[in-house]
């Protein structure tokens, strides 16, 4: 019975993972078929020449150059706002908040971690609303914005990942520094954060992704389909998200339609990419840590 | 070893009336001891019975968890100097470095070997530089381990064998310039044959450092200790000397008594 019991539920996580993988599989052959045979340089620049368009000395028509640009320029600039004020938080939750404090702040987190995507957009729009009748007529919908509103979106992930990942440190592992005499901040740089490393990647990793992937937010904030360049942190720009969605949407020929889809493998490919850097990164990190020969 | 000798030793560590406890519940009480450098002191007793909260007072390692509460008086002489250790400001840092700690499994940093003897060496000590290659030199011959690594230093210190990381976290502590060692189960994650290196180790070091060692181990006791202090439900309930616990009746009463 016991047995039986046993090879079902070994025979359901193998169904599990193959449906998993399955599906993945599926959708990435169904995008890369649809959008593979529209990779070429009409896909990014459209008609302007390549170089111009890189250097931004010509506008860019019916190409998704501007929207990536778009896209890489708002997430560094939201991880730029979020990952530091994620592990700050995330440290300060493990670290040294305690009793009431904890969980009035656990809380906080929560529900900033429950707030849909398009209410956050709203937040943003409302806040301009609020600025332009009061503080600053001029104010309007631009990339700080969205980055602004987008690193409040991913706050959560960065805040519970930092904190798990520091929670989950044996006991006696965080008092070794401390017994060696180490002040408090020595051993959180010197021992924990590096101990913690790998968890915390995990929460910038998932924090990039979503940024670069939510639509709702810079519907609402700033974005728009023709741009061209970002011109500056203050201006309307493109990114690749609303692109597809745009594109999707308001198709009007075979052809634009194809250029959806490329411009959605190109936004994975966008992803990863990220993703992989992200990884890199972490990994040198670790290695010069762990090769540390600055002292010796 | 020669006749007992601690009418003319002077104490380097006196407890008294120690009192620990956790959110109310108190784990020692009215504890009093006195331990003497060149006296290896070994402290038995069954699991629960404050053995590791005892070493914990000693370094003030106990602050570390919510809502402990210690009363009593510890004095350690540090640097030729009694000093009150939670009456005088002793800054937490200094004391906790001249008074070391080895924990029960070895926690390296997952750094080269040299850089776990290091890294302490340059943030605690502050030395410059240049004189940190010979300080880590001189604390892996001290633990008896020079010999051993001195061609792979900047291995991972987790590619050394279990008996070698304890070692390594001796030496660790030793570069420090500690002079009382808190020694807790130092060999209870090690094989027998490690398990005796560590303890020659430590016998080679009791003339120069007060050291009270943690062991759950009669025999290990029998092998290492002065003296020994049997540890009963957070109070001192038997002390024993060397030659009371070379004696076999002695071992049976213990074994019956306390395990």
């Amino acid at each position: 019975m016991i047995k039986g019991i046993s090879c079902l539920a070994k025979a359901c996580s193998w169904l599990a993972v193959v449906v998993t993988l399955g599906a993945v599989m599926l959708f990435l052959g169904f995008l890369g078929a649809k959008g593979l045979n529209t990779f070429n340089l009409t896909l990014f620049f459209g008609q302007t020449p390549p170089w111009e368009a890189i250097t931004g000395h010509l506008p860019v028509w019916h190409g998704i150059w501007p929207a990536c640009v778009g896209t890489v320029v708002l997430v560094l600039l939201s991880s730029l706002l979020a990952i530091p004020l994620g592990l700050a938080s995330g440290i300060y939750l493990a670290q040294y908040a305690s009793g009431s404090w904890k969980s009035w702040f656990s809380l906080a987190v929560e529900l900033l971690a429950g707030i849909p995507s398009i209410v956050m957009g709203l937040f943003g729009f409302a806040l301009i609303l609020f600025l332009r009748k009061t503080l600053a007529p001029q104010a309007n919908t631009c990339l700080l914005l969205s980055a602004v509103c987008l690193a409040l979106l991913v706050l959560p992930y960065l805040i519970v990942m930092t904190q798990t990942a520091l929670e989950a440190i044996p006991g006696e592992l965080r008092l070794v520094g401390l017994s060696l005499g180490f002040n408090p901040w020595q051993n959180l740089v010197h021992v924990l954060l590096p101990l913690a490393g790998r968890g915390i990647l995990s929460g910038v990793i998932l924090a990039v992704g979503r940024a670069a992937e939510d639509t709702a937010v810079i519907l609402l904030t700033g974005v728009v389909a023709n741009a061209g360049l970002p011109a500056g942190i203050l201006d309307k720009y493109e990114a690749l998200p609303f692109q597809i969605f745009y594109l999707a949407a308001e198709a009007r020929s075979e052809g634009e339609l194809a250029q959806g889809f490329g411009a959605a493998l190109i936004l994975l490919i966008l992803t990863g990419a990220l993703f992989l850097g992200a990884y890199y990164l972490q990994s040198t990190f670790s290695r010069t840590w762990d090769q540390k020969k600055l002292i010796i | 070893m020669g006749p007992k000798e601690t009418d003319n030793l002077e104490p380097t560590a006196r407890v008294a009336g120690l009192y620990v406890g956790f959110a109310g519940r108190g784990v020692l009480h009215d504890l009093t001891a006195e331990f003497y450098r060149g006296r290896l002191a070994v402290i038995l007793g069954r699991s629960g019975s404050g053995k590791t909260t005892f070493l914990r007072a000693l370094n003030r390692l106990n602050e570390c968890f919510p809502g402990s509460e210690t009363r009593g008086l510890i004095n350690l002489k540090l640097q030729g100097e009694w000093r009150d250790i939670y009456g005088d400001i002793v800054p937490l840092t200094e004391l906790r470095r001249r008074v070391g700690m080895v924990f029960q499994t070895p926690h390296l940093l997952p750094i080269s070997i040299a850089s776990n003897l290091a890294l302490p060496v340059k943030l605690v000590l502050g030395l410059p530089r240049g004189e940190i290659p010979s300080r880590v030199e001189w604390a892996l011959k001290e633990a008896h381990l020079w010999e051993e690594v001195q061609d792979r230093l900047d291995a991972p210190a987790h590619t050394l064998s279990g008996g070698q990381q304890q070692r390594l976290c001796l030496a660790r502590l030793l570069a420090l310039e500690p002079e009382i060692l808190l020694l807790d189960e130092p060999t209870a994650s090690l094989d027998f044959r490690s398990s005796l290196k560590v303890e020659e180790l430590l016998l080679s070091l009791k003339d120069r450092y007060t050291i009270i060692a943690v062991s759950h181990s009669l025999s290990q006791a029998r092998r290492l200790a002065d003296e020994a202090l049997i540890l009963r439900d957070g109070s001192i309930v038997q002390r024993l000397s060397r030659e009371d616990l070379q004696a076999p009746d002695t071992l049976q009463t213990l074994l019956d008594e306390i395990f």
